[in-house]
């Protein structure tokens, strides 16, 4: 059966500057999470396959198609970019219904279409307002229905939760899994785990140009919770805590920030650790300021996975 | 011509027809065309003013139809035309890199040099459009107790035709610009009113280096009178040779525009 998505050797410098190395990998339907740091070459992938750019070495296939200037190929993609960039002097409704001009569709199938889209992402009452005038949260959503509006088998999505508070990332991914149960392929870019990972459970994980891993989430979530975590937590009484904590064998290290009347606790289990402290926390009677991990994200993760 | 060619060719000049309307419709909804239709305007206004001065003071007299003239080859040949076309024909590529909206242009089913052609007509017309409106009413102005005198829409008709001839020139070459250079607003001031406003008076072949020369060669030459000794003055080519050089000048840099677009990769930085 012929994949989806294929690559083959793909490679894209500018410049002196790698962009992507010798990736080579099949995407089949559902949701493929891309995942990887800032600089990582994400965004290059998704733009060498939706045709953007043009690889230097490789080639990219779609349904068995070459990619390269095979513009009909393209009624079968959604992208929505990372940037956040629009016609901003166009409504809603008149940016939608420009860009599905530019596909084959009469006037008024092209009306529906937008109009549908605009229903699906819950824009329908500002449809007819100026984009320059919507929330980063309707700029998403707005930039997420043009990828969607001409209903094509592939989504590719750069980045679309950045920007968003809590409820719009919920509601984006949720329309994101609607569209999955459509029998659709997509791929949702980002750097964040958590956000992935609450969409889907098969992922690329990509560093310094290279895909260093591919498959199931649980793979790399092992290869993550072995690594030490750094966990800082600013209360009252930091000494105290520390006391606590010291006789656990999972806690690998204690360090106080006097200034911040803060402790940084590097531990190997980060479950267990926070299992406890809203115990310790309790008993007590410890004021919370504030809990935060420092190195929690992907580029400390994939430090600590290249070191290995 | 085989079926597969005929597709192809139909599906690039539906691309250019799906571009051109796109555009069409944002080039009217822009900030930038409402700034551009109120200094196109701004001859009409003098002409208002000359009219008015005319009306109240009988003793100041000129000739409306050399009035008009004055206006078309200074305001609009010497600068409007140059202004609007810089603007317009580099922001045809630099408004999509510059605003990032490129990538929903290129991830759809229409050719890459499909979409500049459909951009270029696109803000072309927008122009055009401007320009002979505004000359159309200065014309009216000027011409108001006259206008019942076809020999002078003769006049009319031909400046439009010089001047809509200048917009289709201008544009491409600024659209070529606009495909190839980073700061192309830069480099076209400097080519519109260094080069053009230069190159234009230099004595032998060398202004036929101007797309200016080939407009104003179009035009009617002033009596060289007593000036007819200078060095710095326009050797006209003929109107024939005029007008085929500036649809080759026209043809030449929208190609070379297509081409670069086509197979340049624009890097969208943060």
């Amino acid at each position: 059966m012929i994949p989806v998505i294929e690559v083959k050797n793909l490679s894209k410098w500018y410049g002196n500057v790698l962009g992507l190395s010798d990736v080579t990998l099949q995407i089949e339907p559902g949701i493929t999470g891309l995942l990887g740091p800032n600089g990582a070459g994400k965004s290059t992938f998704l733009k060498l396959i939706t045709g953007q750019l043009k690889p230097k070495i490789g080639t990219v296939y779609i349904k068995g198609q070459k990619v390269k200037n095979n513009y009909p190929l393209f009624r079968e993609i959604g992208y929505c970019p990372e940037q956040d960039s629009f016609y901003e002097e166009l409504t809603g409704m008149e940016f939608l219904l420009k860009l599905l001009s530019l596909f084959p569709f009469t006037p008024s199938e092209a009306k529906d279409r937008a109009e549908q889209a605009l229903e699906i992402v819950e824009l329908t009452k500002e449809k007819d307002r100026v984009i320059k005038a919507y929330s980063r949260g309707m700029r998403q959503r707005i930039k997420f229905a043009q990828a969607i509006a001409h209903d094509p088998e592939i989504l590719v999505l750069d980045e679309p939760l950045s920007g968003l508070d809590p409820l719009g990332r919920r509601r984006l991914i949720s329309l994101i899994k609607e569209y999955r149960k459509k029998g659709k392929t997509i791929i949702v870019s980002s750097h964040i785990l958590p956000e992935i990972e609450a969409m889907t459970k098969t992922i690329i994980l990509i560093h310094q140009g290279k895909v260093f891993a591919q498959g199931d989430i649980h793979y790399i979530r092992d290869l993550i919770d072995t690594h030490p975590h750094i966990i800082a937590v600013k209360c009252d009484k930091p000494r105290l805590l520390a006391e606590k904590f010291i006789h656990e064998d999972y806690v690998l290290n204690v360090k106080f920030n006097p200034a911040e009347e803060s402790l940084l606790v590097e531990t190997n289990n980060r479950d267990e650790f926070f299992s406890l402290l809203p115990a310790l926390f309790t008993e007590n009677k410890i004021e919370v300021k504030e809990i935060t991990s420092p190195d929690d994200n992907l580029q400390a993760v994939f430090d600590y996975l290249v070191g290995k | 011509m085989s079926l597969k060619n005929k597709k192809s060719g139909a599906f690039y000049f539906d691309s250019i027809r799906k571009s051109f309307s796109f555009f069409f419709f944002f080039g009217k909804k822009v900030n930038r065309t409402k700034v551009f239709i109120l200094i196109s305007f701004l001859p009409v206004v003098i002409a208002l003013i000359i009219k008015c001065i005319q009306y109240f003071n009988k003793n100041y007299w000129l000739e409306d139809i050399s009035v008009f003239s004055n206006i078309i080859v200074f305001f609009y040949l010497q600068f409007l035309i140059l202004i609007l076309a810089l603007f317009f024909g580099s922001s045809v590529c630099s408004e999509e890199t510059e605003g990032k909206t490129l990538t929903y242009l290129t991830t759809r089913p229409v050719h890459k040099s499909a979409l500049i052609l459909g951009k270029y007509a696109a803000y072309t017309l927008l122009i055009i459009l401007m320009v002979n409106i505004g000359v159309i009413l200065s014309f009216a102005i000027l011409n108001i107790s006259h206008l019942l005198d076809f020999s002078r829409y003769k006049i009319l008709f031909r400046d439009m035709g010089v001047l809509t001839l200048g917009l289709i020139c201008y544009t491409s070459f600024f659209t070529f610009i606009g495909t190839f250079l980073k700061k192309s607003i830069l480099f076209g001031l400097i080519f519109s009113f260094g080069w053009e406003n230069i190159i234009q008076y230099f004595p032998g072949s060398t202004q036929r280096f101007t797309i200016v020369h080939y407009l104003k060669s179009l035009l009617p030459q002033p009596a060289r009178g007593r000036f007819s000794f200078l060095l710095f003055r326009l050797e006209p080519s003929s109107t024939g040779t005029a007008i085929v050089m500036l649809l080759l000048i026209a043809l030449i840099f929208l190609g070379i525009a297509c081409l670069v677009f086509s197979q340049k990769e624009y890097i969208l930085e943060d």
